[in-house]
């Protein structure tokens, strides 16, 4: 079994003075130091990114992280759209499983408010299908198709998307490093104006920057030698279609039910084993549907189970939710997101995570979406026995 | 005996009053009104161009005709608001049809009667045994500098007649055609808006022409004014048709069904289609109907049109369809039109 | 630009679809669109599943309010898609209307 054994992240926020690889080099160097770790360490590398590509015209991001570290060792770039992160941790763990190597490095970075909205929406539109895309669809649109569909059919109306917002700001609150540190109330979200109906503002994760990384490996001295460490009971992987309309319910995301059935089967583990969870909120409802195809809630339920504040830090019900803040208000920088969700779960596990820590926790669990669901990332942490 | 076998249009359901237009630059609505005979026009959406609103009336044309695409050998597509200078909307609407592509497809042009001078050159096709049909499309997004006395009139609409051989329910029985160089009305390449010479689009343009086609074709044909039932002129205005009618003799009743202008607006090449449009809404068999079309530059279409008694069975809503209206102010207006 | 080549092969899907039949299975208003829909916005995007069980997404043009419902009956028609540079080819493509 593979250890995670150091995480550094960088604030995510509207960063100006910082490129995209400024960012990543702090998040390297953060991590060697948080793992006691050197480069020569170092076997390879994974790096999970979306938008270098087309926003900046960077490709070839994997050369780049050669020059930064001054290494000759492997590194991989990865883009599953807003999976990119937790993609690349699959791989790298996969990677260690294959014995290709002992101990990896896994980075996930994205550089958004260099440009303006319309350019970020455009670059987003990547994520969905090219019939989506003419149509006019922007990616909260998409989502906010699902809530429609999912409101509709278990008539709720858009106060249960606003409790995700209301309790991941609380959260936010108590997160030095999210880009929004302010608590919001239920009325503040649902007078704030639409993106996409019945998405408003306040539903929606923010444009941020942010770099995030790990230390991985298979390591036995390492992992027993390290300050902190967290088992990977499993990381697994599953796709869906990118176009919504082929999807068998618009309302439930398949990728996540079946990344998560793998994943529970994989670390012979229930539901309700889980203490806390880093589910992915790119928008109020994704975080909902979440739930239910993770398997916590009941289809359909969620809704209703939200407003109760199960999830919310101080309940005495399990899983917590989304303690650094969520997408919503920890910020989303794309490619990062998966690598800062699994962080979450390694300082929670750790007992890092200061005034957000939950308390008796045994396993976390973090997923992640690409896109509209077209790929989710389920992987289950444990803490070090 | 050709004819016409089937005809569709297409009315875009926005409305701008002439009010609002006036309203708008300081002018008094209702001098406007009374002198141009109108209070409203038709205005197609920001998403709607002359080669999506000729989809639509080509689609109307032949919904209740079983023909096989393949049989219509010409698709002729008249226009002065095409949507590229260089590149035709015919192919492009041909493939949209399912035409299978051994037809002749091109653009006319020529100010408003680009289409009707189609017709004409279809009817040789027709007769000569060279096609079975023709789609003649006639279609407008008209637009007009702002301010201008254009404003009030330029509109937009379509009108498609599928011309043939059998089972029509429309004879061309003959037609004239008179054409001159005169600067009514023109359009430079690149630019924007059309200009014309004011005044000068009267009477030694509209009237002139309209006139020396119309005289011509009666005299051809021995007819007079009082053997038809129905005549539509091209409208401009609504004005302009009952003072041609009158001086050629016509009486205003004779044009009162085709006088579609004073709530539609000039629709362009489509403009005196749609005004038969709405007369062959109530048209009896053996009516003679007279249509005398009009395009600056300059020159005039007539026919002498009869109905067979295969109207009665074809024909088609007009008046009924033109109730599903939204009105716009003018803001959205230029918005609808891309002027800003 | 949109590669114009591209853009035929798309043009031929959409003929199959239009003057068809479907059916609104869910649906959104956008009020924050990419560069080239702002001067339709808002406008309304809809998932549409025809009468032969295939699926399409467009916009829905000439709506009101009360026309946004899970349910509501449209059919394909053809529209321009989007704003494109003075030079590009125009996009034209599937839309829908209320029937």
């Amino acid at each position: 079994m593979n250890s995670i054994i150091g995480y550094y992240t960088t604030c995510f926020g509207e960063l100006w003075d910082k490129s995209l690889f400024d960012l990543v080099k702090e998040s390297i160097q953060g991590v060697f130091k948080s793992a006691c770790i050197e480069k020569r360490q170092i076997d390879a590398v994974f790096f999970g990114n979306m938008l270098a590509g087309i926003l900046e015209n960077n490709l070839h991001s994997s050369s780049k992280i050669a020059e930064i570290l001054k290494v000759n060792i492997p590194v991989f770039r990865v883009e599953s759209a807003c999976a990119s992160g937790s993609i690349a941790f699959h791989l790298a763990n996969q990677y260690l499983n294959s014995k290709s190597g002992k101990t990896v490095l896994v980075i996930g970075a994205e550089k958004m408010t260099d440009y303006p909205v319309q350019e970020i929406t455009n670059a987003l539109l990547g994520a969905l299908s090219g019939e989506e895309q003419a149509a006019g669809l922007t990616f909260p649109g998409a989502y906010a198709m699902m809530a429609k569909a999912y409101m509709k059919k278990y008539g709720y109306g858009e106060k249960s998307l606003a409790y995700v917002s209301f309790k991941n700001h609380f959260h936010g609150s108590l997160n030095k490093q999210a880009h929004f540190q302010k608590k919001v109330t239920i009325r503040n979200i649902l007078e704030s104006p639409y993106i996409a109906d019945p998405l408003k503002i306040f539903d929606c994760s923010p444009i941020s920057d942010g770099a995030c990384s790990l230390i991985l490996t298979s390591d036995k001295s390492l992992i027993k030698k390290a300050k902190h460490s967290v088992s990977v009971l499993s990381c697994e992987t599953a796709t869906d279609t990118i176009s919504l309309k082929k999807r068998k319910k618009i309302y439930e995301l398949e990728s996540t039910k079946i990344a998560a059935d793998k994943a529970f089967k994989k670390a012979k583990l229930k539901r309700k084993d889980i203490n806390v969870a880093e589910v992915h909120d790119c928008f109020s409802i994704a975080e909902i549907l979440a739930m239910e195809d993770l398997g916590f809630w009941k289809k359909g339920k969620g809704g209703k189970l939200i407003t109760y504040g199960l999830t919310m830090l101080g309940s005495n019900s399990k899983p917590i939710v989304n303690t650094s803040g969520g997408l919503k208000s920890a910020g989303h920088p794309v490619g990062a997101t998966g690598v800062k969700q699994i962080g979450e779960i390694f300082l929670q596990l750790t007992n890092q995570a200061q005034n957000r820590q939950v308390k008796n926790l045994k396993y976390g669990l973090a997923h992640n979406i690409g896109g509209s669901g077209g790929t989710a990332v389920v992987t289950i942490l444990g803490k070090k026995s | 005996m050709s004819g016409i076998v089937s005809y569709g249009y297409y009315i875009p359901s926005f409305r701008i009053t002439i009010k609002e237009i006036a309203d708008m630059w300081n002018k008094k609505a209702l001098s406007i009104q009374k002198s141009l005979n109108m209070h409203e026009k038709a205005v197609s959406g920001i998403d709607e161009d002359s080669l999506t609103m000729a989809y639509e009336s080509a689609c109307h044309a032949l919904l209740d005709v079983k023909i096989k695409r393949s049989k219509i050998k010409a698709l002729f597509f008249g226009t002065e608001s095409p949507s590229y200078a260089v590149n035709p909307s015919s192919t492009i609407l041909g493939d949209l049809l399912g035409l299978d592509n051994n037809y002749l497809a091109y653009d006319t042009q020529f100010a408003c009667k680009a289409a009707t001078g189609a017709i004409i050159s279809s009817i040789g096709l027709l007769k000569s045994n060279m096609a079975e049909y023709v789609l003649v499309c006639a279609s407008d997004k008209a637009t007009a500098k702002p301010h201008d006395a254009l404003e009030y009139t330029a509109a937009s609409g379509s009108v498609t007649l599928l011309l043939g051989k059998t089972d029509i329910i429309l004879e061309i029985v003959d037609f004239e055609s008179f054409s001159t160089d005169t600067p009514d009305f023109w359009r430079r390449e690149g630019i924007r808006y059309p200009s014309h010479g004011g005044r000068f689009t009267g009477k030694p343009s509209y009237f002139y022409h309209i006139e020396k086609s119309t005289q011509s074709l009666l005299k051809k044909q021995k007819l007079h004014p009082e053997d038809f039932k129905h005549a539509v002129f091209h409208m401009p205005n609504g004005k302009y048709p009952i003072q041609i009618a009158q001086s050629l003799g016509f009486k205003k009743s004779q044009i009162e069904k085709s006088l579609i202008v004073s709530y539609l607006g000039n629709s362009y090449t489509a403009s005196s289609l749609m005004g038969l449009m709405s007369v062959l809404e109530t048209a009896c068999e053996g009516d003679l109907i007279f249509l005398a079309s009009y395009g600056s530059g300059a020159g005039s279409d007539a026919f002498v049109l009869k109905v067979t008694k295969n109207l009665k069975k074809r024909r088609k809503d007009f008046k009924s369809k033109l109730k599903d209206k939204k009105y716009i102010n003018y803001t959205t207006y230029l918005k609808y039109m891309n002027a800003v | 630009m949109i590669s114009p080549i591209k853009l035929w092969r798309r043009q031929k899907e959409i003929k199959d679809k239009l003057g068809k039949k479907g059916k609104i299975l869910t649906w959104t208003v956008i009020h924050i669109s990419p560069t080239a829909f702002i001067k339709q916005v808002p406008y309304c995007v809809i998932l549409v599943e025809f009468e032969n069980g295939n699926q399409a997404v467009g916009q829905l043009v000439n709506y009101e309010k009360k026309d946004m419902r899970i349910g509501k009956r449209v059919i394909g028609i053809l529209r321009k898609l989007k704003e494109v540079g003075k030079e590009d080819v125009i996009i034209y493509g599937l839309k829908f209307k209320l029937i």
